[in-house]
């Protein structure tokens, strides 16, 4: 196709909104959690489950969780699930990665659900579920949810 | 049901790319369907378009869907998920008893024009998941095949075993794109890996398509053909966000079966076939599981079609399974034909990880 047919057949067209969410009092306090290096989860009146990252509903049963009252998990946990990513996906594209990238479902010790982090300092091959791994908080912390970096083996 | 309702015609595009803008693609779609029903945009009471703002790059995406699909100055309204929830609302509406005909149109531009897995990001948590930036749809899909796999103490030859199936069996479907005659899993083994044990060939195909469904009342319906397909009973079932649902076990799906059934007064056990919105290998079994069927199907044939393997138009997707339905319904499925297909299953979902489910159960005897 020459470049000429190419401009009248298709034309690109980027759009990229910005949006400025107000992250509410749970993630808030979560994320305040993550700059003392504390990991927070809500515990259901009803049905005692931890949820981290905490929220108001819980998603296993809809009962209301308090923001305030929230309980620190971890920082260690155990894998539940996991894969190796050997691509990337940047704004709807596959993107091949050089080093494979573990993703893992942490279940915190205190917490009822995982929580979806990435894994390092292990071979992807090594990687199994029930393996048991701890939190690396970045060093000074900014307040931010990447203040949890990332887990690695115990 | 308050009525009897039934699929009239379908019409169905599918294509990597077919190199015309939405609503030619739509204008060639719905004459087509016309000319072969022998009608005109006057005989239909109501419109219901499904397609999705994001998808399409602007607001209001039926905006231009209007003209093309001759809903102009008529009753029209648009749903933005899978397309068995705009069949649903179709029925709905002509169980009302103020319509009589509806037709519901589908389209997406994915092989073309936009990129598929945007759509997961924007449906992702955005305070949380999209800051994080380790979800995306292929993420998801291979955590998902991954849990599932490891429950059942399977190999991820079975994906691969799945896909050749579905690869195979699109090829005898003229309608799909994306047959490969004679596909073995030796062939979707070789693809590129993605996230583990998801490789590309387990993935559903980039499509630009449409689907078009002429659905009509009782009465109707009789007097626009022969043989029609009835539509017995539907279900949907919407479940929590990722990741604190089991996705192996999905209650939704299991839900909306149940629903469907019990509408219809079958039992899932009944159905000849399903044809199934699996995006992902894996998620076939999981799907069938849900709904009560043994992983090859029992006696139900499983997307004959070749599924969402043969093409997979996002909105279009749900209605080409109802399509595929009334294909083997109606005796028209050509090379794919169930023999004696009584009662059919059509699926569709939404969502990540199949969060949403929607079924409509549909059979060749008015019942």
């Amino acid at each position: 196709m020459t470049a000429l047919e190419r401009i009248v057949t298709t034309s690109v067209v980027p759009l990229d909104f910005t949006y400025n969410y107000r992250v509410g009092p749970y993630l808030e306090n979560y994320i305040q959690g993550l700059g003392r290096k504390k990991i927070l989860g809500s515990k259901c009146p009803d049905c005692g489950k931890v949820v981290v990252p905490p929220r108001k509903v819980c998603g296993l049963c809809n009962a209301i969780m308090d923001a305030e009252g929230l309980v620190e998990c971890g920082p260690e946990g155990t894998v539940d699930n996991f894969t190796v990513g050997h691509v990337a996906v940047v704004k709807g594209l596959i993107e091949k990665l050089d080093v494979p990238q573990v993703l893992a479902m942490v279940v915190l010790d205190g917490a009822s659900v995982p929580l979806l982090a990435e894994l390092k300092g292990v071979e992807p091959s090594a990687v199994a579920r029930g393996m048991k791994v701890k939190a690396v908080f970045r060093d000074p912390t900014e307040n931010d949810l990447s203040d949890l970096s990332h887990f690695e083996p115990v | 049901m308050q009525r009897k309702v039934a699929v009239v015609a379908q019409k169905q595009i599918n294509s990597a790319d077919v190199g015309m803008p939405r609503e030619r693609m739509l204008y060639e779609l719905v004459k087509s369907l016309y000319e072969e029903v022998g009608i005109s945009r006057d005989d239909i009471d109501t419109f219901v378009l499904c397609s999705n703002d994001f998808n399409a790059g602007h607001t209001i995406s039926n905006v231009f869907e209007d003209c093309p699909v001759g809903a102009y100055m008529k009753d029209e309204t648009k749903v933005e998920a899978d397309g068995v929830w705009a069949a649903t609302y179709a029925l709905a509406r002509i169980l009302s008893g103020l319509y009589e005909t509806a037709l519901v149109v589908g389209n997406s531009q994915g092989g073309s024009v936009m990129r598929p897995y945007l759509m997961m990001d924007y449906q992702l948590a955005p305070v949380y998941d999209r800051q994080l930036g380790l979800l995306n749809e292929l993420s998801a899909a291979g955590l998902q095949a991954h849990a599932f796999l490891a429950k059942k103490g399977l190999t991820p030859d079975t994906l691969d075993e799945i896909a050749a199936r579905n690869l195979a069996d699109a090829a005898k479907n003229p309608d799909a794109f994306n047959g490969k005659a004679g596909a073995s899993a030796a062939d979707v083994a070789a693809t590129d890996m993605l996230y583990e044990p998801l490789r590309k060939g387990h993935c559903y195909p980039f499509t630009d398509g449409a689907c078009a469904l002429l659905i009509a009342s009782e009465e109707k319906a009789k007097k626009l053909t022969d043989r029609p397909a009835w539509i017995r009973g539907v279900g949907d079932s919407i479940d929590t966000y990722y990741p604190e649902r089991d996705v192996v076990d999905v209650k939704s799906v299991k839900l909306a079966g149940e629903r469907a059934a019990a509408m219809a007064g079958i039992g899932l056990k009944d159905l000849d076939l399903v044809e199934l919105s699996a995006k992902f290998a894996h998620q076939e079994p999981i799907l069938l599981e849900g709904l009560g069927l043994p992983a090859d199907g029992g006696a139900a044939s499983v997307s004959p079609s070749g599924g969402a393997f043969g093409a997979y138009a996002f909105n279009a997707a749900g209605l080409v399974r109802i399509a595929e339905c009334f294909k083997q319904l109606t005796g028209s499925a050509g090379d794919t034909q169930v023999e004696g297909a009584g009662y059919a299953l059509a699926h569709g979902q939404d969502g990540l990880c199949m969060q949403h489910n929607a079924v409509m159960i549909m059979s060749s005897e008015e019942g």
